[in-house]
């Protein structure tokens, strides 16, 4: 060991700040937790500490590639040549079709810089909206419903809630494995007395260390959420005070909450009353209590619906803006706040302004001296529904495996394939690079630097430890390089002046600069002096007039529901040892540890159906099957069944539709109705008789 | 809301700490150096292992510095002779117990050297000798390199909260196992790795660490 840098770990959003020991023949010796990451506490998991050995993989893309033909082989390049040919294609695209027809993914695993890079370039060199990240499949709906309830799009606190809260409700998130050193907090906070209640269809490890389990039927959270408000507003809970000072909607909110008493939550839900009853209570009667949540409240068809009744409940109690107060959506990928933030998004520059406001828009175009659309771009499900329409021609996907991760892969696959150009930007060849033309390889997390944002809107630096593999380059000269051929320079020399220029044009960012992050970052919004916010809304709410809305939105039903004919519901999510589409993971020895996705069933529903834990079974959905390894388990409900996405193998996402969030069009993944049974049987023709 | 600061003085220099300090805080405050084994800031203070005894005035003998709280007005001596003779007789039982020394970055090591501990005067009876377990991908035990301090076990207890760690054994057979002896792979580990982090003396560590 040589040198140790000190940087932000490029996995969850918890944002651990790691050091990272470099080998002296190159490459990453180990990884530990520095003491003071003001997430971690010194404590990392094993992704963030030991899943290093991918940067280092053979199969890294160490030079361009190029197809000369669609579906082709592909082939090395030079970088010359490589950005001559995104420059030409997505030139004459723009010429014969204009700029709509070109779109750019930006990646929430790669930095606010890079991000920024990618919106500045799609914006100002090509002239489009059409920009969008992964955040889109995973908290978009959190995003919304925060901006709508409170004003910021962010967690109104910070982890260190947990240290000193009461009570806190966990809806749809399972912290031990999707964010495992802020699991470790909380199961912490338990075991000093903390009372927690979970609410998920599965048995979560947490389960075990909370007062009270909830497990209501995938796609009810709202009438879970509106039944305890009910319980809480009849049982005098309500911080009367607090919502007619700060908050406006109330009554209309009240007037809904006569049809959810438990009883009737309980017909929707499955969960007993009594138990909904003493949930309330568990929150209600705390004097400090948060919510937390992850892709379990978000992912569904009314995700954004069910984050603003979680808003609701904090408001109505007035449990929001202190110390051991807070709402903490537990956000996924390493930057999926900050890729948000920086405006990688249609409809929005940095820091949620709409592409519409005039004066917004005039201070880029000032900035960037080219003038800018007004107009919004697309989403990335519309831009699938765009490319198979013939609409989008071209799209620039940077850092994001879409043809795995994404819903409804048939139809992916079909966009992809109805392009006429594709550019990949990634660090190895994946599912959706298959149907790239042009490939850009790129750095990991390891090897950049620049910043991420965690869950708690903390700014944090991130070093290089190593630099890319062979001809690999960081994102933010690819990006730099490809803007630059296609006629717009980006001025920066390095991320810092990146960021300079960001704080520059974004009032809540105004005081942050590398150089002032140091090591311990900084929670947005950031004045000019540098005094950061780690608790938001102390006085008022980032909205019009200061105050709070109450949103007063009914239960309504999930998109998909069980039938005869797909008679159990799937939902999906992420196990501890691997991360989303395995890219990293997968190339590292946590396939020692987990080599496979399975399927989790109820050893009642195995029964009926014939399967045996470990037997080869295949899972049909109304618009894809696949095949997988049962495995059987009491810690899913009866009636639904649980798998990741981690193998590219099983591509579990061939089993998810184009059901989506009603407000930002996030997937519903967590609500599929499917069809299970061994290999080798036959769907009935016939119902069999009960 | 914060109770007042105490007033203490290290090695003659005073030093302001919260209500609730420890002596060891003080004396990092101070900047003062006082060895320890069993001490990890992240853990509750546990007071084993006895390598921190410090003199206090007033206190018939040296007292324990990860354990013993801050009074205000307190004068504490990091360098008191007793306390040191004790410091320096512990970390040599410790390492007369291994049959190997364990590796100069290891705390154990830096420790010894920072006290003067030589070759250990007592040869006779170790840790049994044995190749390390590597059973798992990532971490790996050397059990002969075990000293029983119970930073590991403290570490999955109170930082991860997985308690697959656990002390086992008496005398020279002392020693530290996941679940009942079946290894990191068959326990319930979830590859933290906070015991790696913690140990002094590497007798868990990454396999890929492994010298």
């Amino acid at each position: 060991m040589t040198e140790s840098v000190t940087t932000t770990c490029g996995y969850c959003g918890v944002g651990c700040r790691l050091e990272a020991h470099r080998r002296e023949d190159d490459g990453i010796a180990s990884i530990s937790p520095a003491l003071d990451g003001p997430a971690n506490l010194g404590h990392t998991c094993l992704k963030g500490r030991f899943a290093h050995r991918f940067a280092r993989h053979r199969e890294r893309l160490t030079t361009p590639l190029i197809r000369d033909e669609r579906g082709g082989p592909a082939r090395a390049a030079s970088w010359e040549e490589a950005i001559e040919r995104i420059a030409a294609e997505l030139g004459r695209v723009r010429a014969a079709h204009g700029p709509d027809a070109i779109a750019g993914l930006a990646s929430s695993r790669a930095t606010n810089e890079d991000c920024y890079a990618m919106a500045r370039m799609m914006r100002a060199a090509i002239g489009t909206n059409n920009i969008d990240n992964c955040s889109r499949v995973c908290h978009s709906p959190t995003s919304f419903a925060l901006r709508k309830a409170l004003g910021l799009s962010g967690a109104t606190g910070s982890f260190s809630d947990f240290d000193h809260t009461g009570a806190t409700l966990l809806i749809g998130a399972n912290p031990t494995e999707g964010h495992p050193v802020v699991g470790a907090r909380i199961k912490q906070a338990t075991l000093r007395g903390m009372r927690l209640v979970t609410i998920d269809p599965r048995r979560i490890e947490l389960a075990d260390y909370g007062v009270l389990h909830l497990a209501p039927r995938a796609g009810t959270n709202a009438a879970v959420v509106l039944g305890i408000a009910h319980v809480l507003a009849r049982d005098g809970f309500v911080d009367h005070a607090f919502v007619a000072a700060r908050t406006d909607g109330w009554a209309a909110f009240a007037e809904l909450l006569p049809a959810y008493a438990p009883a009737a939550v309980e017909a929707i839900s499955g969960v007993p009353a009594a138990d909904l009853e003493r949930a309330a209570h568990v929150y209600g009667e705390a004097s400090e209590a948060c919510i937390a949540w992850g892709l379990g409240v978000t992912e569904h068809k009314h995700g954004s619906e069910v984050v603003q009744l979680i808003c609701d409940v904090a408001l109505m109690t007035g449990k929001i803006g202190r110390p051991g107060s807070a709402l903490l959506p537990l956000r996924g990928q390493n930057n999926v706040q900050g890729s948000s933030d920086m405006g990688a998004l249609p409809d929005t520059y940095t820091a949620y302004r709409s592409v519409a406001d005039e004066a917004v828009a005039s201070s880029f175009e000032d900035a960037w001296g080219v003038p800018l659309s007004r107009t919004k771009g697309y989403t990335i499900p519309q831009m699938f529904d765009a490319a198979v329409a013939g609409e989008l021609k071209a799209m620039y996907v940077f850092g994001e495996d879409v043809a795995q991760t994404d819903p409804n892969t048939a139809h992916v696959v079909h966009a992809l394939e109805s392009l006429d150009f594709l550019v990949c930007q990634d660090i190895f060849e994946t599912e959706t690079t298959k149907y790239a033309d042009v490939i850009l390889p790129a750095s990991s997390f390891l090897e950049k630097s620049g910043t991420f944002t965690n869950a708690e809107r903390r700014v944090q630096l991130v070093a290089p430890a190593i630099d890319p593999p062979g001809e690999a380059r960081t994102d933010f000269e690819i990006i730099k390089a490809v803007s630059r051929a296609l006629g717009h320079e980006l001025p920066w020399a390095t991320p810092a002046d990146a960021m300079d220029e960001i704080a520059a044009l974004t009032p809540d960012w105004a005081g942050i600069s590398h150089a002032r992050l140091g090591r311990r970052g900084l929670q947005w919004p950031v004045a000019p002096d540098g005094s950061d916010a780690p608790i938001l809304y102390e006085r008022a709410f980032a909205r019009e007039g200061g105050r709070a809305h109450f949103a007063a939105l009914p239960y309504k039903a999930p998109g998909d529901a069980a039938d005869d004919e797909f008679p159990l519901i799937l939902v999906t999510g992420r196990r501890l040892q691997h991360y989303n589409a395995g890219t990293m993971t997968r190339r590292t020895g946590n396939v020692e540890l987990v080599d496979a996705d399975v399927l989790e069933i109820h050893p009642d529903d195995a029964a009926r159906l014939w399967i045996s834990d470990g037997d080869r079974i295949s899972v049909r959905s109304r618009v894809g099957r696949i095949e997988l390894p049962a495995q059987v388990t009491d810690r899913i409900e009866p009636g639904h069944v649980f798998t990741t996405f981690h193998f590219p193998e099983t591509r579990t996402n061939l089993l998810v539709g184009a059901s989506a969030d009603v407000n930002t069009s996030c997937p519903e993944y967590k609500v599929v109705a499917v069809d299970v049974r061994p290999i080798g049987e036959q769907p009935a023709r016939v119902p069999a008789l009960a | 809301m914060s109770a007042p600061a105490l007033t203490v003085t290290v090695d003659g220099a005073s030093v302001e700490v919260p209500a609730g300090a420890t002596v060891l805080d003080a004396a990092r405050a101070a900047g003062r150096w006082v060895p320890t084994l069993c001490f990890d800031a992240r853990q509750a203070p546990f007071g084993a292992c006895r390598a921190c005894l410090v003199g206090v005035e007033g206190a018939a003998a040296p007292l324990p510095a990860c354990t013993t709280p801050c009074r205000d007005g307190m004068a504490i001596d990091t360098e008191d002779a007793a306390g040191r003779r004790v410091a320096h007789a512990v970390v040599e039982l410790v390492l007369s117990e291994l049959p190997r020394a364990p590796a100069p970055h290891t705390e154990l090591a830096q420790v010894a050297r920072r006290l003067g501990v030589g070759e250990p005067r007592w040869p006779g009876e170790t840790h049994a000798p044995a190749p390390p377990d590597v059973r798992h991908p990532y971490l790996a035990f050397q059990h002969e390199l075990c000293i029983s301090c119970g930073r590991c076990v403290r570490a999955c207890d109170e930082l991860q909260g997985t308690f697959a760690l656990t002390a086992t054994g008496r005398g020279f057979g002392a020693n530290v196992a996941a679940g009942l002896d079946a290894g990191f792979r068959d326990s319930a580990c979830v590859a933290c790795g906070a015991c790696a982090d913690t140990c002094p003396t590497d007798a868990i560590t990454e396999v890929s660490l492994l010298p």
